[in-house]
């Protein structure tokens, strides 16, 4: 017999994954216009004003769970990691909406400034990869997957560096696409940051353990 | 921290009935401690246990040793009225004496232990129900029969009471299972002061109250001691899958 809390867990679980596929949907959008230079803008806003309308949703469906059914153990675990999760997929949508806010606001093109010694492409697909792993981890409950996003973010971390240091070597570069390029990997930085917060979230669902996957790289320097 | 009460290899029975099997656990002093489990778990006979009186009942017996203090309970030559003065004891149902005022229901336990001087009684009725957060609510109808308080007033009386012989271990047997929700918490805050000072073991039903009063936990399902540690972690990651799912309401 299932009980009382469960239908509420399953309509929080619901609400997460619609989050999920939008999260990505927008990220993903956002990441090959900037990429193309297409102009995304409104429908990202969209897109990103709903997910924080979902994450919402998450957490006062989670209040009134903790409110009415007073949970402990994996039940309590679960609605703290989701409402956490709920709001690192609506940061998502917004890093996405800011990513395609850029150009708009500096007035230049984004494919005008990417240049072939920067590897921004290569900071793009991580991040997309990341954020894909992030969502399966949340569908699946999958400590392997959340652990995988820690190797990945080390991997965005290395690239993110590597184009910081050719940002700065760069000698005949405009200031509107050395802010363009800068806004752009910082917010591809936090957007992997976010999907960090995920993984962790989702081992300590699982395993009951606060473990952090950010950061190793430094640390391990 | 030291250890006020430690259980070694504790079983009892109820005649052939086996009701708790190999118990072992260091029950920390000035502390709350809170047994939880389904019913028939044998919570309540553990701690009718520590202070001998499992013992009172035809055909029950133990083996293994509790040690008050590092001094075995069944060791011989230990009074169980000794043991019992020390290891104090309120029930699920509040119990006031009747037919005695509520002065006299707390200074029965002093007045049998030989206390007579009437100022030092005075001061220990008052100081006990100041304690169970009683006095200020009944100094003025000292001599109103115990049996006229609301229920959670007589709760507290019999906290009170206990109390007044100075005990070091407060045993508690479900004690706002009859109480109402605004009885129930001004007995949890009470608890939870006296956890400061004395070494309080409670026995529960209700696990939100065992999570809201305790600083430690025990899981005790079919006699046997299945989980035991802080209680914040029992609620938020328990160890074992049995306290999962007792805990989260998959069973019991």
């Amino acid at each position: 017999m299932s009980r009382l809390i469960d239908i509420g867990l399953e309509q929080l679980s619901k609400l997460l994954f619609k989050m999920g596929e939008l999260a990505e949907k927008t990220v993903s959008l956002s990441l090959d216009s900037y990429m193309e230079g297409l102009e995304v803008h409104e429908k990202v806003r969209i897109w990103s004003e709903t997910l924080v309308a979902l994450s919402e949703q998450v957490e006062e469906k989670a209040i009134e769970l903790i409110a009415r059914y007073q949970p402990v153990a994996s039940d309590l675990r679960t609605i703290e990691s989701y409402m956490k999760i709920a709001y690192d997929l609506s940061r998502y949508g917004r890093y996405a909406w800011d990513i395609t806010f850029i150009h708009r606001r500096l007035d230049v093109s984004s494919t005008d400034c990417i240049f072939p010694s920067l590897p921004i492409k290569e900071l793009n697909e991580k991040v997309k990869n990341i954020v894909q792993t992030s969502i399966e981890a949340v569908r699946r409950n999958d400590v392997g997957l959340a652990k995988k996003i820690g190797e990945i973010e080390n991997e965005v971390d290395i690239v993110y560096y590597e184009c910081l240091d050719k940002l700065v070597e760069q000698d005949r570069i405009t200031t509107k696409c050395l802010i363009t390029n800068l806004l752009f990997i910082r917010h591809l930085e936090r957007i992997a940051d976010h999907a960090s917060y995920i993984g962790e979230s989702i081992i300590y669902l699982v395993t009951g353990e606060r473990i952090s996957l950010r950061g190793r790289m430094l640390n391990e320097s | 921290m030291s250890y006020k009460i430690e259980i070694e290899d504790l079983n009892a029975w109820f005649g052939n009935n086996h009701v708790l099997t190999d118990i072992n656990m260091k029950i920390r002093e000035n502390a709350v401690t809170a047994i939880i489990g389904p019913s028939g778990c044998g919570k309540t006979t553990l701690i009718r246990c520590l202070n001998r009186m499992h013992e009172l009942v035809p055909g029950a017996r133990i083996s293994g040793r509790v040690l008050l203090d590092g001094q075995d309970v069944y060791g011989n030559g230990v009074d169980p009225v000794t043991v019992r003065r020390r290891i104090g004891m309120v029930f699920q149902k509040p119990n006031p004496f009747p037919m005695m005022s509520v002065y006299d229901n707390v200074a029965a336990g002093l007045k049998l232990n030989g206390m007579k001087d009437k100022r030092r009684l005075d001061e220990t009725v008052e100081k006990s129900l100041e304690l169970a957060i009683l006095w200020d609510e009944v100094k003025k109808e000292l001599d109103k029969s115990g049996a006229s308080l609301s229920g959670g007033q007589q709760q507290r009386l019999c906290i009170a009471r206990a109390l007044a012989v100075e005990p070091e271990v407060i045993l508690m047997d479900e004690p706002c299972s009859a109480l109402d929700p605004t009885a129930t918490a001004k007995i949890e805050k009470l608890i939870r002061m006296l956890g400061k000072d004395y070494t309080v073991i409670i026995v529960t039903h209700n696990m939100q109250q065992a999570a809201r009063v305790a600083d430690f936990t025990a899981f005790l399902y079919l006699g046997e001691l299945v989980e035991y540690g802080d209680t914040s972690s029992v609620f938020q990651n328990p160890r074992n899958k049995l306290t999962e799912n007792y805990i989260t309401g998959k069973f019991g």
